[in-house]
């Protein structure tokens, strides 16, 4: 939970290491100087003291209680100042906010987790989650897709993952490069799993486009609507529903979401934009 | 009811300095404005029309620091709590929702809290209407009902007193030499100057066809893809006047910057019709477009409010419509909508 005395302070914190994955997408991992735990799913505002803040999810495991990694893809002023970043040097933390994933919720279910691009980094975080629980779940897929293999991130980790018995796990891009061996083609194209859609649960994040067409998808395999959960991204600065930046219909995504359940949003208009 | 005269009001407010900060309605040519009280200047106009400014501006500043670096706790704050004179009937509904959006809706704004928490506001009736009013379609009347310590009925010689709350109650029995009993004709000259007032926002509304707030219901959904949104936003200029102006808009915008000690991190009051309101860094935007934002900008107001919270976010005070250089008037989109025309 966020400061109460002062939910816009943000906490002291520390780069411990910085770590690039992709010529755009750089992991952090920091260390806040007080307690902030947070659960798959939910978000984190990170501050470049004296330039501003921006929001992102957290991609490392969530059991890990006095550290944290963030991926970022470098897309503004403040992710720019990210990339710069150097070991040892300070930068702000708020949060965690809203809410993650309902993980008692999915509990002896076939699930299937779907991931585009950045998209790839909250669900990094969900997949630790399911793993410290593992056996928990009936079932596990992963499928992730980006454009190139050269902006595939996570490698080392999923080719570990690739190995788990609990887990099946597909990764696919949208054009090849030499040396790609893996498949090549949207995401869309390769989540056909094996497992009963009508009781399973699907997880996606990624680009607003590949959401959409994802959850189509998905709906057309058989999904049922409030088994399908979305990390909405909107444009979260407060993070406790009061500067009225990220509403989505009748919902702010900072405190609602950003996670939420395809049925409890599926009539707001502007969900994909 | 208790009778003041207006030099016993001069009396209560110079008493009031020691524990608030208070602030009185003056006029200067034909508008009013909030001024720090210091004496009973000719310039105070306890009666009339609302300020220029709204009352939300005491209480979520237009520009206001909320982090000091990385130290806990809050930046410090003024000393004494604000008392507010001569507020009207239109931003007391103000309250309505900015209270909600700070101190319940899940989270506590500490800021708001303790700025609204201790203050004392004394209210007034209006004493005549202006062309921009239109109150009465919103629900409320244009005199205080609720949401006041003390309301003030400006009637011969000085005020009628009414206390709304039990501060109002304590300050009205320890000043109690200051008051009389109410007289009749003046409890009947005072209702007889509402139902003037209350006329004259009547003959407005009937002027312009202002649909009452009954008929405002789904109304947003039913004309989502309506052309009117983008024939009202033609003349716009995206200056924002209409959010900073308007009592209940609580949007804002957190700014950091490098401070004495580091940084400070500012909030600021925001606009949802600028562009970027609503942009995310990855570059999508869910209100690209001018008109778009108009549209969320009354879907705000009329049906995400009524929708959590069954209360339409508009108090008719017509500060809106001033305000607009591009002589977008809410009353006349309100119209629009519930007649598709």
């Amino acid at each position: 939970m966020c400061d109460r005395v002062n939910p816009y302070r943000p906490i002291e914190t520390q780069v411990l290491d910085v770590v690039p994955e992709t010529p755009t997408i750089t992991t952090i991992r920091l260390k806040p100087k007080e307690e902030l735990t947070f659960e798959a799913g939910q978000f984190i505002e990170l501050t470049i003291p004296g330039v501003g803040e921006a929001p992102f999810t957290p991609s490392s495991n969530p059991s890990i209680k006095d550290e944290m990694e963030v991926t970022i893809m470098k897309v503004g002023k403040v992710t720019e100042l990210i990339h710069k970043l150097k070991k040892g040097d300070t930068v702000g933390l708020r949060g965690p906010f809203g809410n993650g994933y309902p993980m008692d919720d999915f509990k002896g279910k076939e699930i299937l987790v779907v991931g585009g691009g950045c998209g790839f980094a909250p669900l990094r975080s969900l997949m630790y989650a399911f793993f410290n629980r593992s056996g928990e779940f009936k079932k596990l897929f992963f499928r992730g897709g980006c454009k190139t293999p050269r902006e595939l991130v996570y490698r080392d980790e999923t080719k570990k993952w690739s190995k788990r018995k609990d887990l099946d796990l597909k990764l696919t891009v949208d054009k090849g490069e030499k040396g790609w061996k893996g498949n090549v083609g949207l995401v869309t194209t390769i989540i056909n799993v094996k497992m009963n859609y009508k009781k399973g649960i699907a997880v996606i994040c990624g680009p607003p486009i590949m959401m959409k067409f994802a959850t189509i998808k998905v709906l057309e395999m058989g999904f049922r609507e409030e088994n399908i959960y979305l990390s909405m991204e909107k444009n979260m600065s407060c993070g406790i529903g009061k500067c009225g930046h990220c509403r989505i219909g009748t919902y702010y995504a900072c405190k609602d979401g950003p996670v939420f359940r395809y049925d409890k949003i599926k009539t707001f208009p502007e969900i994909w934009e | 009811m208790k009778f003041i005269p207006k030099s016993n009001l001069a009396k209560l407010l110079d008493a009031l300095k020691a524990d608030y900060d208070v602030f009185v309605p003056v006029k200067k040519n034909d508008q009013r404005f909030f001024k720090k009280y210091d004496g009973y200047s000719e310039d105070i106009v306890i009666g009339e029309v609302r300020t220029f400014e709204p009352l939300k501006a005491f209480f979520s500043p237009a520009r206001e620091k909320v982090a000091d670096n990385f130290d806990p706790g809050l930046p410090k704050s003024k000393n004494k709590p604000y008392a507010i004179v001569g507020v009207k009937a239109c931003d007391l509904k103000g309250f309505k929702v900015q209270d909600y959006v700070f101190t319940e809706n899940d989270y506590l704004d500490p800021f708001y809290k303790r700025l609204r928490e201790n203050n004392l506001i004394i209210s007034a009736d209006c004493t005549t209407a202006i062309d921009t009013c239109f109150c009465l379609s919103l629900g409320i009347r244009p005199f205080p009902r609720e949401d006041y310590d003390i309301n003030l009925s400006l009637c011969r010689g000085g005020f009628l007193v009414e206390t709304g709350s039990d501060k109002g109650k304590a300050l009205v029995e320890k000043w109690a030499g200051l008051f009389s009993e109410a007289q009749d004709d003046l409890i009947k000259q005072r209702d007889a100057m509402r139902t003037d007032v209350a006329g004259r926002v009547e003959e407005n509304i009937k002027a312009r066809e202002v649909p009452d707030e009954s008929k405002l219901k789904g109304v947003i959904e039913k004309r989502y893809e309506s052309k009117i949104w983008e024939d009202e936003a033609k003349t716009c200029v995206e200056c924002g006047s209409c959010n900073t102006i308007c009592p209940t808009c609580h949007c804002f915008l957190l700014y950091d910057q490098k401070g004495e000690k580091g940084m400070a991190r500012l909030r600021m009051w925001d606009s949802c019709m600028i562009k970027d309101f609503a942009r995310v860094a990855g570059g999508a935007n869910p209100r690209a477009k001018l008109w778009m934002r108009l549209r969320n900008r009354f879907e705000k107001k009329f049906d995400f409010f009524p929708k959590i919270r069954n209360i339409n976010a508009c108090t008719g005070c017509g500060r809106c419509i001033s305000a607009c250089p591009a002589k977008i008037d809410i009353r006349n989109v309100l119209k629009r909508l519930v007649k598709n025309v």
